[in-house]
């Protein structure tokens, strides 16, 4: 109850902040649809040549980079401001403030900012996503809908632990400000099916950096292709991931030293 | 254009600082190197997961290997930065000091754009050449046209450049040049040649995308490179990159003008 009072107040703050720059919230609206409206044109182009892409039709595609818009949108709404924030502090020693507050520091770290309009992609998203099923004349089943929420949890889940192990680095080696490029780099892979990419390259996608697990297995419970895993894979990965992570944060914080000593 | 010889001096002399500038950050340049491998990768791999063992539109998966291991050369030295790297001095005001010396700041720019391509250049170059064998490419290149390639791909850095820092300028007006920007690089996506190699454009388009300027920027010289283009297509695709070149510059100098006349640095 009081953690989620905690989620509650730091929206608000950003809300509050957000729109005393209504202009630029707008400018940033458009430029989402715009970003989301080449993709499309994207996928317009590459089915102009083929009806199925590795046997994905156009729609399953598009349900697809829906997804992908989706978890980029819920990345970039709070986890990257936020976790960003914690490489600047590391760094200049005052990240003491969040230790010393009384709300777990990994909580804290993880959510306190939110960056409110790029929760127009994650509407966006949702929409692609929606216009797909609705021109694939998808029989969604509450079933069905409750494995593809599993799914997609289990896919923000694997993108926050893979966010959190990257940040954490900052406790050994504090200049890290560009490592989760390194995160949006393998990210960039998941606009299409993994099955598009050569034998080697897929198993990397799925077992190494599990990019397939945040987009692919979600589109594909959905559109009712063969499932590429076990139902239950991607939100147990999820859970994996999540624990993982949140071990080494705890090992890194406790290296943390602050700045002077 | 005349250029004096103080002003080559003076720019050659920004290059060499601005190139020790750049050294430092080896790491960063090497992650923004790899950004610049995936993205031709991706759709590297969905024409190569739709051709198969056959073709598509003519082009076979060794000609898609060929086509984006140039994209990727050609799209980084090609590159306009101009909007991370002289779009913020103006909102800043750190062009005031640049103001006060004898040469035009676009200069400025223009070394930090030399510097940085060429110091990352040497980070990308053998991850293209590993590249090379694992993708296997057939590249059907001739002495003619490498020469015509290079005349290209010079061209299309100048074009690039130039239209790269016309949206910089556009920060003498309004905060968010970012969003104009962002429209040109989706276009750029759709049309220059990345989704697509130009010829595979579906009707329409690919006429609109031979008009416009964005393949003049990176289609283009790839497409020179590869022979794909017939003898009539060459003289339309630099006649129009000559001419988009010349607009560019035109547009690129008055905005200048405007700009500078309005400007203010914080505080004034």
């Amino acid at each position: 109850m009081r953690i989620l009072r905690i989620l509650w107040a730091f929206l608000r703050a950003a809300l509050l902040k957000e729109t005393a720059y209504r202009a630029e919230l707008l400018g940033n609206l458009v430029r989402s649809v715009i970003g989301i409206a080449v993709a499309v044109g994207g996928l317009a182009v590459v089915f102009s040549h083929t009806s199925a892409l590795s046997g994905w039709t156009l729609d399953q595609a598009m349900v697809l980079l829906g997804v992908y818009y989706l978890v980029q949108g819920v990345v970039q709404t709070t986890l990257s401001p936020s976790l960003n924030e914690v490489v600047t502090e590391v760094r200049k020693g005052t990240f003491d403030y969040v230790l010393l507050k009384p709300v777990p520091s990994l909580l804290l770290s993880s959510t306190r900012r939110f960056v409110v309009w790029h929760l127009a992609d994650v509407l966006l998203g949702a929409t692609v996503i929606a216009i797909g099923l609705i021109r694939l004349e998808a029989q969604i089943t509450v079933g069905i809908a409750a494995i593809f929420f599993a799914a997609m949890l289990g896919g923000i889940a694997i993108v926050f632990s893979i966010w959190l192990a990257l940040t954490t680095l900052v406790f050994w080696f504090v200049r890290v400000e560009n490592i989760t490029m390194i995160f949006q780099l393998f990210f960039d892979t998941g606009r299409y099916p993994v099955e598009i990419y050569p034998f080697w390259l897929r198993q990397m996608l799925t077992f190494v950096f599990p990019v397939a697990f945040i987009t692919t297995v979600p589109a594909q419970t959905i559109t009712g292709r063969e499932p590429l895993v076990a139902i239950w894979a991607a939100p147990l990965v999820g859970v994996v991931a999540l624990l993982a992570a949140a071990r080494f944060w705890r090992i890194g914080l406790s290296r943390y030293t602050s700045a002077s000593s | 254009m005349i250029v004096r010889r103080a002003t080559l001096a003076g720019a050659l002399a920004l290059t060499r600082a601005e190139m020790a500038d750049m050294l430092q950050y080896r790491v960063v340049l090497f992650l923004y190197s790899l950004w610049e491998v995936v993205h031709p990768i991706v759709y590297l791999a969905v024409w190569g997961a739709i051709a198969g063992e056959g073709a598509v539109g003519g082009l076979r998966l060794s000609d898609f290997a060929a086509y984006y291991l140039t994209f990727m050369l050609v799209s980084h030295l090609t590159a306009a930065i101009e909007i991370y790297t002289f779009g913020p001095m103006i909102q800043q005001g750190e062009l005031s000091p640049h103001l006060l010396r004898p040469m035009n700041p676009v200069w400025v720019a223009a070394a930090r754009n030399i510097s940085y391509k060429s110091v990352s250049l040497l980070l990308l170059i053998p991850i293209w050449i590993g590249l090379i064998f694992i993708l296997r490419p057939s590249f059907s290149i001739s002495a003619g046209s490498v020469a015509l390639f290079l005349a290209a791909l010079v061209l299309a850095a100048l074009l690039s450049f130039l239209v790269g820092t016309t949206f910089a300028l556009l920060a003498f007006w309004t905060t968010r040049s970012f969003s104009f920007w962002e429209i040109w690089i989706g276009l750029t996506f759709l049309l220059g040649g990345q989704v697509a190699p130009v010829e595979l454009l579906p009707g329409f388009v690919q006429n609109l995308a031979t008009a416009l300027p964005m393949r003049y920027t990176l289609g283009f010289p790839i497409e020179v490179l590869l022979n794909r283009l017939d003898a009539g297509e060459l003289a339309l695709g630099f006649a129009l990159q000559f001419v988009w070149l010349i607009a560019a510059a035109l547009i690129a100098r008055q905005v200048w003008r405007a700009g500078i006349r309005q400007y203010s640095a914080v505080g004034a």
